[in-house]
């Protein structure tokens, strides 16, 4: 038998095979135990003896050849499926998954400053939204008759005494500062009250944050230090950073602190009033007084304290222009972050 | 606080620009809000903060200009004036408490031409946006403006007795003050009274009846230093402001007091002609000084930078304090009166910290020594707070203060009274929330009229509860679903309506997730449905009954909502993980399939289930559910899936159909279910 014919033959086969079964039934035919190549082998001690070593060889190369052919054969196959597969569904119809879900814009905020105040060293601490008079105002050095106090305009509570919804979140100074011992390193963020009419810019409820750091050798150059990092981790490094003196009842000396208009990089717009600068927060050295009412000792620490308002920085931040918005819920809003 | 470039400019040489000086006065802490040109002026509006009542005035920013830009500060000295402490023009004068009213000066002019005030007068008032009365009110002010000292002048002729006392109003007096409002006063208000009545409040506002007016020839010009307490609480009481008490309640100095008086009376003789004639006084205005020893080292280790002593002393002197060097560097400083907020060496520090600049102090990082972490609670509310947005749901936050309408709405019960608000601003502040629901459920309709037709959402935070003696926090977590949830499917899309299985789901994932190891849902007799964790009610489920949904507007829509109390919840979470083998052998897995009546609680099925196939069934667990066509109504096709497994070798078939037999006819004598 022509060994080149029968090639020719299988070649011809397996061209016209289309599905994995037609390749099998070809391969049955030709490679197995009872096939084709089997059955030429098996004619080999037939032959006479000088003819048997070519014959071997050329039978040996058809086997390779054909295993070779229906190797590649099974390849192509296995891509036209996927192709044939691809050609059934359309990639352009929607992903079969469930819809995510949302974090408030405010707890992205607090998440944000609490994991950069964490990778410095602090820990976070919360604190509870109904407080004493003395907490709010006393032991932080505000008097209770002084215009001072105009700034804190409060929620109290009938039926308690002296009882009211903190107005911001440096009682949780007082409380941290009764309760353990320097070196201290805290961030706190919190809910606060302050009875304002609701508009564009006010409510009469929003977010605080507040961070003290007090041990031996706390310098006023160290809190400059901790917010420029803070500031540039949160509005990236090319923003500018300034100090301002400013009157607080708890720190002395005390300072706001603004960063360049993130809106026109400091050359003034409508967002910052033609100023270039954005006021975000409050800070100072802690009062000495603060240190009396806790009970540490002034000669030996010092401290820094600072406090922001997390929806002004999530304002600024994402570009929402209507504080109202955090609130109402809507969730095409709260779909985009 | 306003003042203009030029007014400034009597006390100072000032070399610096309008813009540059609102720059430098901006970061020495006076921060200039608004700038604006008028005419040949320009006026500076500066908010000043509470500490600096020596602010409030030309003559205490012309001292901060010359500390922050340079030059020298050049103070009015009042003229000697001839005033007679006796004879008949000096007016009796009685002041009731020295703690009211720390001192008081009348000073008597006779003969006074009232009339308009020259033009240079009008024009800086009207800057600084004071409207023009007359030339004696108006010096009043300008004295004000520019020494921050407020004045009062009375028409003496008006005065009965004549006589003036300084004291409280008696319950029930009434004053018709300049505003031409009548004022009902009391005790704790201070006034000025002549024999008869109140003729003004005492700093605040003076009264119609003794003012300045044209035809008013003799004139009692008042100087004195109420007590800032009560004459806050009294402008609170009474409702009133003015610029007056704006500076008596952040303190006037007193010897300011002794001479504004006196150049007030300067101006009034000149621009008005009169006679200085009776002067009456109570109290002194002289202080005693107080000294502040400042050492240099301590403000090094508070700003951190390095200041010289020389610079520090400089810049003290500049801001018009005495210093003097003392042994070991150590400054002796003199504080004046006009500086009441300087009283610890701290503030020196921040003193010479403003003028030196912030901007000059350097930067450097702490050494923070980081404390002993614990997974503390809100690491626990973070991973909730994921967990609940990674199934799809969103966070919400409201107000903790809601309107008492809103719970009798929703209907939500609570244990306990509620927490009510002293001083709200309007009905929706009048209560501290006792549950996250009526919130939850304003929130949903919020959103279903914005068109959204499903609403999943949680949010979690404090609900306050009213106990005897205090108000009692408590974490919560509430959950709240509505609508239709429509999502793609590979048959297509899927409608699915939101039932409490749903919120069920949420829960069993959130639990399981947190390693919660015994937790139940079990139904209560008011429908609600009871959470248990730890075999303890830790919150409930609940579908908002129709009348509730009516009140809040949601039509032809459920909602199903949640509240879980997170204290509990974090008592009942399995912080250690703790791995369990793999199963080595094969299980085997049997399906009943059956029909039941459908009042009969699944869960106690499933409870039978495992009782009687223990130990070799390891778990039972509904596979499928079908009410429809093929069942009768009143009934519902269940698939129980039930796993046979043996840690030790494989199990046969023959040690689990007998068991698996015995597990089907317990349902059926039980349960009186009918194998499909």
């Amino acid at each position: 038998m022509d060994i080149n014919l029968i090639q020719e033959k299988i070649e011809n086969e397996l061209a016209g095979v289309i599905s994995p079964q037609a390749l099998e039934e070809v391969r049955v035919k030709y490679l197995g135990r009872k096939g084709l190549i089997a059955e030429l082998t098996g004619s080999i001690p037939m032959l006479p003896i000088d003819k048997r070593g070519g014959f071997g060889k050329e039978v040996n190369a058809l086997k390779i050849k054909v295993l070779n052919l229906i190797e590649e054969k099974e390849r192509s196959l296995k891509n036209q499926d996927s192709a044939a597969k691809k050609n059934n569904i359309d990639i352009g119809m929607p992903g079969i998954a469930q819809g995510p879900g949302s974090l408030h814009p405010i707890t992205h905020i607090i998440d944000e400053i609490c994991t950069i105040f964490n990778r410095m060293g602090f820990s976070v601490l919360e604190g509870p939204e109904v407080e004493t008079e003395y907490n709010n105002f006393t032991g932080l050095n505000i008097p209770l008759d002084h215009p001072s106090r105009d700034a804190f305009d409060t929620f109290y509570l009938k039926k308690y005494a002296k009882s009211l919804l903190r107005s911001h979140t440096s009682p949780v100074q007082v409380r941290a500062m009764k309760t353990a011992k320097p070196p201290l390193a805290i961030i706190v963020p919190g809910r606060v009250y302050r009875p304002d009419a609701v508009d564009a810019s006010h409510l009469f409820m929003f977010h605080q944050i507040e961070g003290i750091l007090v041990d031996r050798n706390i310098k006023f150059s160290d809190l400059k230090g901790t917010l420029e990092m803070f500031t540039k981790n949160v509005f990236g490094k090319d923003i500018k950073m300034r100090f301002r003196p400013h009157f607080f009842p708890f720190t002395e000396p005390s300072a706001e602190v603004d960063i360049s208009c993130i809106i026109c990089c400091g050359k003034g717009c409508s967002v910052c009033g033609r100023k270039g600068w954005l006021e975000i927060l409050g800070a100072g050295m802690i009062h000495p007084n603060v240190f009396k009412h806790v009970g540490y000792d002034a000669k030996k620490y010092t401290g820094f304290a600072f406090g922001m308002g997390i929806e002004r920085i999530a304002m600024l931040k994402y570009g929402i222009n209507d504080i109202r918005l955090f609130f109402e819920n809507d969730l095409r809003f709260l779909k985009q972050f | 606080m306003k003042i203009t470039y030029n007014w400034l400019k009597d006390f100072i040489d000032l070399k610096v620009p309008p813009f540059e000086l609102a720059e430098k006065l901006t970061m020495a802490g006076l921060e200039v809000v608004s700038l604006k040109e008028s005419g040949e002026d320009f006026i500076f509006e500066i908010e000043i903060t509470s500490n600096r009542p020596d602010w409030l005035s030309i003559e205490g920013i012309a001292r901060e200009v010359s500390a922050i830009c340079g030059g020298t500060l050049k103070t009015k000295t009042p003229k000697e004036l001839k005033f007679k402490n006796k004879g008949i023009l000096s007016v009796p004068l009685l002041v009731s408490n020295k703690k009211d009213c720390p001192f008081y000066s009348g000073r008597v002019i006779c003969g006074v031409k009232v009339g308009p005030s020259p033009g240079w007068l009008k024009k800086r008032l009207e800057l600084l946006g004071c409207r023009s009365v007359n030339n004696i009110v108006d010096i009043t002010n300008y004295i004000l403006f520019e020494l921050g000292q407020p004045l009062h002048a009375f028409d003496l002729d008006k005065i009965e007795g004549p006589q003036i006392c300084v004291r409280r109003a008696m319950a029930n007096e009434k004053i018709i003050t300049i505003d031409g409002k009548e004022q009902l006063l009391d005790p704790e208000i201070l006034v000025i009274a002549d024999k008869n009545k109140p003729v003004a409040i005492a700093g605040i506002m003076g009264g119609r009846e003794a003012e300045v007016a044209i035809g008013t020839r003799n004139i009692l010009l008042e100087s004195a230093v109420f007590n800032p307490v009560l004459l806050r609480r009294g402008r609170q009481k009474l409702g009133l402001q003015s610029e007056s008490v704006y500076r008596f309640e952040r303190g006037v100095s007193l010897s300011g007091a002794a001479r504004a008086s006196f150049i007030a009376s300067d101006l009034i003789l000149s621009l008005a002609s009169g006679n200085p004639c009776g002067y009456k006084s109570l109290g002194s205005f002289k202080t005693a000084d107080r000294l502040i020893n400042l050492d240099p080292a301590y403000v090094k280790r508070v700003l951190g930078g390095a200041i010289p002593a020389v610079k520090m002393k400089q810049i003290l002197n500049k801001l018009g304090l005495v210093v003097k060097v003392k042994a070991k560097q150590i400054l002796s400083v003199k504080v004046p009166d006009f500086r009441q907020d300087l009283k610890l060496p701290v503030d020196l520090v921040e003193e010479i910290a403003r003028i030196y600049g912030y901007e000059k102090i350097a930067q450097s990082t702490p050494a923070v020594v980081p404390q002993e972490k614990l997974l503390s609670k809100r690491d626990i509310t973070c991973a909730i707070k994921n967990l609940l947005s990674g199934l799809g749901l969103h966070e919400v936050i409201t107000y903790s203060l809601i309107d008492r309408a809103l719970l009798a709405k929703t209907g939500i019960k609570t244990d306990s009274e509620v927490v009510e608000i002293l001083n709200p601003l309007s009905c929706e502040q009048e209560v501290l929330r006792p549950s996250l629901l009526p919130s939850l459920i304003r929130c949903v309709a919020f959103n279903l009229n914005q068109q959204i037709d499903y609403v999943n959402i949680f949010e979690i935070a404090n609900v306050f509860l009213a106990r005897p003696h205090s108000v009692e926090e408590e974490p919560v977590l509430a959950i709240a679903l509505c609508g239709v949830h429509s999502f793609l499917s590979k048959q297509g899309l899927v409608k699915d309506d939101i039932n409490i299985l749903h919120l069920k789901g949420i829960l069993e994932a959130l639990f399981n997730k947190l390693k919660v190891k015994d937790f139940n849902f079990i139904p209560q007799d008011d429908g609600k449905i009871s959470i248990l964790l730890g075999q303890k009610q830790a919150g409930f489920m609940l579908e908002l009954s129709r009348q509730a949904l009516d009140s809040v507007d949601i039509k032809n829509r459920q909602v199903v909502l949640a509240e879980v109390n997170l204290k509990q919840l974090f008592g009942c979470i399995g912080f250690e993980k703790k791995f369990a083998s793999l199963p080595k052998y094969p299980a085997i897995t049997r399906d009943i399939s059956f029909v039941i009546k459908q009042d009969i609680a699944v869960r106690d099925l499933l409870i039978a289930i495992e009782e009687k196939g223990a130990p070799l069934l390891r778990s039972a667990r509904i596979a499928d559910y079908y009410q429809g066509k093929q069942i009768p109504a009143g009934f519902i096709g269940l698939t129980v899936s039930c796993v046979y497994r043996l840690d030790e070798r494989t199990l046969t078939e023959e040690e689990v159909n007998p068991l698996h037999n015995t597990v089907c006819s317990l349902l059926e004598e039980r349960f009186g279910i009918k194998l499909r």
